[in-house]
């Protein structure tokens, strides 16, 4: 039987696999760490925090406002999952 | 699982999107063509103008209609950048410069601020300019440096900004500079006391875009008037508004190249050399064969770039550059070849031609020069490639990038 936090911890998981494959497929690494610190790595360029606002926005039915503008909330998978967690709500 | 985003503006039909377009070619026909030579020779763009294309909404066309907007889908914004581009691309910066800062507000602002600005903007009673290129800084965003300083309620601008397409006669200026280490973009009201603007005139083209340099001398700046946060103006806000600009200028290229394409089957059918015309030679077709077949190539390339911005895929910033970096090579090349074609009446003032040659080199320098294009766009399908490890042992790509 399904209860409601193995629910939470399934969508978790498909938010997760969604944004580290498509930050896999807009970055030049083979293998990234959940908690790695995409923008002081310098493995992005200069579109990729756009391109990546607008993935998650597209990908999630999200509105990326000017209240959401923290690095803590872009700056790994984990930290990007988070956000999309608690701005669907499906976060607590 | 999550629901994706459906498109944020529904997306007009096939028909209506033709509709428009040939409204927008007959304003052009009516409003812009017939002056564009004697806008360029005064170097300035009558207010007239820009009052009927207020009245007609395409100053605001791409804003939501709830902030007096047309909300029209990319692809129609896409369409008036194209036929207003065939008439002149000096007035078709007025539609570039206006998205760029509305749309970099739409997404950034804070609800004041788009209550504030977004409803004039929208109905065309003010234009505003994007001031982001400095005396010793061009494209490349992380050499400005104009300084902002914090004051008590605010933000204290010093610095210049230069070349700024319609500085002369706008409103408003969204202006991008830095905040200790953190980049910044504020709105800053052309009344405000320290800000000087001065006319730059004698362009090779573009003339009549009202560029403009402005002196900022301890200018203040509520706090309220700081667009998105700072840190965030290169990497968020200012991408917006480029990447708008970049979509108005790769459709106002392909105008031009229309427009060069146009006048010179034109010619070449009208042109006699003794029995024969001059698109019986051999020389002329190549030359109009390739100018076709770029207008052909220009069109779906724009059309692509529209498109994903209407379903907000995140390779829209991918095909928008490739559009642009296509487009504003394509048309200096076509002008070049269309002067070429007319010969000496090419080479006169009189002749849209000689227009088109001078305005479509602006087009390879505006919204990021060639080159910088050229340096994103290989090192994306270089990455790109690696990424699939489609490199086969003889070192050719298996399958190309999409462009």
């Amino acid at each position: 039987m399904h209860t409601q936090r193995d629910e939470a911890t399934s969508t978790e998981q498909q938010v997760r696999e969604t944004t580290r494959r498509f930050i896999l497929s807009s970055i030049q690494v083979t293998r990234l760490d959940d908690d790695a610190n995409l923008f002081e790595s310098g493995i992005v360029n200069s579109l990729f925090a756009v391109q990546l606002m607008t993935f998650i926005e597209k990908t999630f039915a999200i509105e990326v406002g000017m209240d959401d503008l923290d690095v803590e909330n872009f700056k790994s998978v984990n930290a990007t999952t988070g956000f999309v967690l608690r701005k669907t709500g499906a976060l607590g | 699982m999550i629901e994706g985003l459906p498109p944020r503006i529904a997306e007009a039909s096939p028909d209506l999107h033709s509709a428009r377009h040939d409204e927008f070619k007959a304003f052009v026909a009516r409003h812009v063509a017939p002056c564009a030579e004697q806008w360029d020779r005064d170097q300035r763009i009558p207010e007239s103008v820009l009052a009927i294309m207020a009245q007609c909404g395409y100053l605001g066309c791409s804003l939501p209609k709830d902030v007096g907007g047309k909300g029209w889908d990319v692809v129609t914004f896409g369409l008036l950048n194209e036929a207003f581009g065939r008439g002149s691309a000096a007035l078709t910066g007025v539609l570039t410069v206006q998205a760029m800062v509305s749309m970099a507000i739409l997404k950034w602002g804070t609800s004041q601020q788009k209550r504030a600005w977004l409803p004039p903007l929208a109905e065309g009673e003010i234009i505003g300019a994007f001031a982001l290129t400095e005396p010793d800084a061009g494209s490349d965003l992380h050499f400005h440096d104009t300084p902002f300083t914090e004051s008590s309620d605010g933000l204290i601008l010093n610095g210049a900004k230069k070349w700024i397409s319609c500085g002369q006669f706008a409103a408003m200026y969204l202006v991008f500079g830095t905040l200790g280490k953190n980049s910044v973009a504020c709105i800053v009201p052309r009344e405000s006391r320290g800000l000087r603007v001065e006319p730059i005139a004698e362009l090779l083209g573009f003339r009549a875009a009202g560029l403009a340099e402005l002196h900022f001398d301890d200018v203040f700046v509520p706090a309220s008037n700081v667009v998105g946060k700072p840190g965030f103006a290169l990497s968020h806000v200012a991408p917006v508004g480029l990447h708008y600009g970049r979509i108005s200028t790769a459709c106002s290229a392909l105008g031009l190249l229309r427009g060069c394409f146009e006048e010179s089957v034109a010619h070449a059918s009208r042109r006699k050399i003794g029995d024969i015309t001059v698109g019986d030679l051999g020389m002329i077709r190549s030359l109009i064969a390739r100018m076709g077949t770029d207008l052909e190539a220009g069109r779906l390339l724009c059309h692509s770039a529209c498109r994903a911005e209407d379903e907000h895929v995140p390779d829209v910033f991918e095909r928008t550059l490739v559009a642009k970096y296509f487009t504003s090579r394509a048309a200096v090349r076509a002008a070049s070849d269309a002067v070429q074609i007319q010969g000496a009446a090419g080479c006169h003032g009189s002749s849209a031609v000689s227009r088109y040659y001078r305005d479509a080199k602006i087009m390879e320098i505006i919204e990021g020069t060639t080159q910088i294009h050229e340096d994103i766009l290989g090192k994306m399908f270089v990455d790109h490639a690696s990424r699939l490890g489609a490199v086969s042992n003889s070192g050719a790509p298996e399958s190309g990038k999409r462009a």
